[in-house]
């Protein structure tokens, strides 16, 4: 069929049955904006949170008195481990050192401690794929095996907590997605519904003049890919307000929301988003009548 | 394709019925390519079924339809609207466009058949030359007077030059001056070649024709004749 004219009845539905039309994209933009609402605020904790383990290190204590070509050959051993970055070995001295300075202005703890009571250890840095709390279980788990080490130590109950917090997040995240998704699509599948059934004697007149599935459909997959377009770019606008007229001038005051980012990249692709569940919509409607 | 030798329109112990009411009882008939024929009978006789069924709005319950070499029950969905791209139908019930003007509901059907926008306008207006109604292609079917809607219907039935043509009681809101002008019309389509089947309880429009008629009466084909 001609696609102009599909797109020119497409353009006299949208205009005839306008309020129908703008209620339904007024629906897609609200859902569409709760789902991207959603996405920026888990994008920002998600942010926030992807380098703090990082900042985070196993340690490993030697045995007391490890000969030094011991020690070297657990680092060696733990070196050659495939989730292992870094490996720094820390002597008693050092240890020893370094806790004095942390406590210079404490001294009166280390009164009476004159044998330096600290083991050899390694400060052990993981690559960011192996920073699950899972695989730093397993990993701490075969470091305490190796000969020569006294014990392990890590932030179990801390990355444990970042881990089900982010997992959390990430699964209300696409739960909210998923429903506010199935919600847009059945909105404009509601939508081509009513605007078939209001335009059946006129649909019926093409059938008996020739007209293909193809041509009858056309105009109704145009028409849910402008409402659903429509609602994303609205969305798209209203996100850019918020963030740019709501949230950087709040930041002139709560400095937290000056660090917040805004994955533009992402948001442009609304009005996509919006077109295919528009089209979506429209598809199974159209499906499921009998014409 | 389009098979063109054999009759043009071929029924086969036809039988339709609605709600367990015989709307048409084991009809047989033919009418070959390029004949001008009429269908008769009084109301509730069937005539309406019979075309539906030639332009498949309607299916039989029993035997075989065939239109131009093609079984109509053997097409499936997607053969339908390549069948009725060969049959023009003037509505009884005009089943015109309110919310179009005059120009785009008789392009309508050249547009379904994907005809380029220039070819359109000049088609467009060569019909409604044929039916006088060059004057009147920006006015709306509200507009016009039920003469000049069969007009209209007639030209939409026309303007993509049709295998075959059917026509519900085209003339049955007209005047006698008015239903003249519209046979006349039928004439010169016919005079192209073009198959054509006209269902009517008006005995004036085939009397002394020459032309064959298919009386039918309670859903029975009671007879063929030449007047």
């Amino acid at each position: 069929m001609a696609l102009p004219y599909a797109f020119r009845l497409a353009l006299q539905s949208l205009r005839k049955d306008i309020w129908i039309n703008l209620l339904s994209m007024l629906t897609i933009f609200a859902g569409l904006f709760i789902i991207s609402l959603s996405f920026f605020i888990f994008y920002n904790i998600d942010a926030a949170t992807r380098n703090l383990p990082e900042k985070f290190s196993l340690v490993i204590y030697l045995e007391d008195n490890l000969p030094r070509e011991k020690a070297d050959e657990v680092i060696a051993s733990v070196r050659s481990r495939r989730e292992v970055a870094s490996v720094k070995y820390i002597s008693k001295e050092d240890a020893f050192r370094e806790l004095k300075a942390t406590l210079k202005n404490s001294q009166y703890v280390l009164e009476g401690i004159d044998d330096n009571p600290l083991p050899d250890s390694l400060e052990v840095k993981l690559r960011r794929d192996a920073m699950g709390s899972e695989p730093v279980r397993r990993f701490a788990e075969t470091a305490r095996k190796i000969p020569g080490v006294s014990e392990v130590d890590y932030g179990e109950k801390f990355l444990s907590t970042l881990h089900d917090i982010r997992n959390g997040i990430r699964t209300a995240g696409i739960l909210l997605a998923a429903i506010f998704a199935t919600g847009i699509t059945f909105v404009c599948y509601s939508t081509v519904k009513i605007l078939f059934y209001r335009r059946n004697d006129e649909i019926e007149t093409f059938k008996l003049l020739g007209a293909t599935k193809g041509f009858v459909r056309a105009p109704f997959l145009i028409e849910g890919a402008a409402i659903g377009t429509t609602g994303g770019l609205t969305s798209l606008i209203a996100l850019y307000l918020l963030h740019h007229v709501v949230i950087l001038r709040m930041g002139a005051s709560v400095s937290v929301f000056k660090t917040l980012l805004f994955p533009a990249n992402i948001f442009l692709s609304l009005p996509l988003v919006g077109m295919f569940l528009g089209i979506s919509g429209a598809a199974i409607a159209l499906g499921r009548l009998k014409y | 394709m389009m098979d063109l030798d054999g009759p043009m329109i071929h029924f086969q112990n036809v039988s339709k019925e609605y709600d367990n009411q015989s709307a048409l009882h084991d009809i047989t008939l033919s009418v070959e390519k390029g004949e001008m024929a009429f269908l008769t009978g009084p109301s509730g006789s069937g005539k309406t079924t019979l075309l539906k069924l030639i332009y498949l709005a309607e299916m039989p319950d029993h035997g075989s339809i065939t239109i131009a070499g093609k079984e109509a029950v053997s097409l499936g969905e997607s053969g339908i609207p390549l069948i009725r791209r060969h049959i023009g139908v003037v509505f009884q019930d005009f089943r015109l466009l309110d919310n179009r003007n005059i120009f785009e509901n008789v392009a309508l059907a050249l547009r379904i058949r994907g005809i380029g926008e220039r070819e359109i306008k000049t088609r467009v207006a060569d019909a409604l030359k044929t039916v006088n109604l060059r004057h009147k292609a920006d006015s709306y079917p509200r507009r016009l007077s039920g003469g000049e809607q069969q007009r209209v219907v007639i030209a939409r039935a026309v303007v993509a030059e049709p295998t075959v043509l059917l026509a519900d009681e085209p003339t049955g809101n007209l005047d006698p001056e008015t239903a003249e002008g519209v046979m006349r019309t039928f004439k010169d389509v016919h005079a192209k070649g073009t198959t054509i089947l006209i269902a009517t309880h008006n005995r004036e429009l085939f009397r002394n024709s020459g032309k064959r008629v298919f009386r039918l009466d309670a859903g029975n084909l009671r007879g063929v004749e030449v007047c």
